[in-house]
């Protein structure tokens, strides 16, 4: 019976990574965090490198925890950082919370049908009404792809 | 035959062992199959409250006309305007999405779904770690289980007689399913 204690406790503390500064989700290097504001500002600088944003988190992805919505240094200055399914898994515990996010940062060019759709989707998935005026034409989206993440 | 008995032995002792597992991955598995019609995890409820429009200005005024206009507890930990007139605010587990031009808030509380929402954690390994060789131990548990389950019956019931034909059905299922989905 102490040994299966035991290995239950040695379970239990190798799991969930919580570090004394957050809760941390995959890998996050030293590097220091980059403003949104300036990579919105100077896209091409950043475009396939991996940077590290501080933010807010202003939504989560409630079905698969698959990305957040950070908000950034600025007003109405958002940005997307999508992890692969399953690799990490954000609960919905952490929007309006402070974070750290690391990846690559991308640009995707959309068609108008593309931004639509994806515009559609994203409205579904939030229940807000979905308002097929509110895109206007082909559109760019830039992403952080996601290495990891640190959640104060 | 002497290792019929340790056969039938494990076989009951290993499925003992992994009864409970079995039910969690076999519970989350039916709940994520289903994730484009519900959400697995959480039971999200949003209450929409309708307020008389206000200016559209700096934020923090319009944070503070909100939590008045809507009755709010005082004011959010956090706030952020996505649009100019979008407001939103951040309370501790539960978030506040305002239009101040239309006068309309969207009150938004997730809770977990209980059990449910720790089975799904497990199933999709995200404990990681220690995690990932419990479930692979678990994983090879079943494979033995279903090696020593198909030899434990004996004569007209055993592998070689009719059980072959459940074994092959067994089979054709899955394989239906790829060749016609992924070859044809």
């Amino acid at each position: 019976m102490r040994s299966m204690i035991g290995f239950c406790t040695v379970l239990c503390l190798a799991g969930p990574s919580l570090a004394a500064g957050g809760q941390t989700f995959g890998k996050v290097s030293d590097a220091k965090a980059v403003k949104l504001s300036e990579l919105v500002a100077k896209p091409a600088d950043y475009l396939g490198k991996t940077v590290k944003v501080e933010g807010l988190i202003t939504d989560v992805c409630s079905k698969r925890g698959c990305w957040i919505r950070l908000g950034g240094d600025k007003e109405f200055q958002t940005i997307t950082f999508k992890v692969e399914d399953g690799v990490i898994s954000f609960p919905m515990s952490v929007k309006g919370k402070r974070c750290e996010a690391e990846g690559v940062f991308t640009k995707v060019d959309l068609t108008q049908e593309e931004a639509l759709a994806r515009a559609k989707h994203e409205a579904e998935e939030s229940k807000r009404p979905f308002d097929p005026k509110s895109v206007t034409g082909p559109t760019a989206v830039y992403l952080l792809k996601g290495v990891g993440a640190v959640v104060r | 035959m002497k290792w019929r008995r340790w056969n039938v032995a494990l076989h009951r002792d290993v499925g003992y062992t992994v009864a409970a597992l079995t039910v969690v991955y076999a519970v989350s598995g039916v709940a994520v199959n289903h994730t484009a019609d519900w959400n697995p995890n959480y039971r999200v409820t949003r209450e929409e409250r309708h307020f008389t429009p206000i200016a559209v200005g700096e934020r923090d005024p319009m944070v503070a006309e909100l939590v008045k206009v809507l009755d709010l507890p005082g004011p959010p930990k956090e706030a952020f305007r996505s649009r100019p007139e979008v407001v939103e605010l951040f309370y501790d587990g539960w978030s506040v999405r305002a239009d101040a031009t239309e006068g309309v808030a969207t009150v938004e509380r997730p809770r977990d779904r209980p059990v449910l929402r720790d089975f799904n954690f497990l199933h999709l390994n995200h404990p990681k770690g220690a995690w990932t060789f419990v479930a692979d131990l678990y994983a090879a548990a079943l494979v033995f289980m279903a090696g020593s389950g198909v030899l434990i019956a004996r004569g007209r019931r055993s592998l070689t007689r009719r059980g072959k034909w459940w074994v092959m059905a067994g089979i054709a299922v899955p394989a239906a399913f790829v060749v016609v989905l992924r070859y044809l």
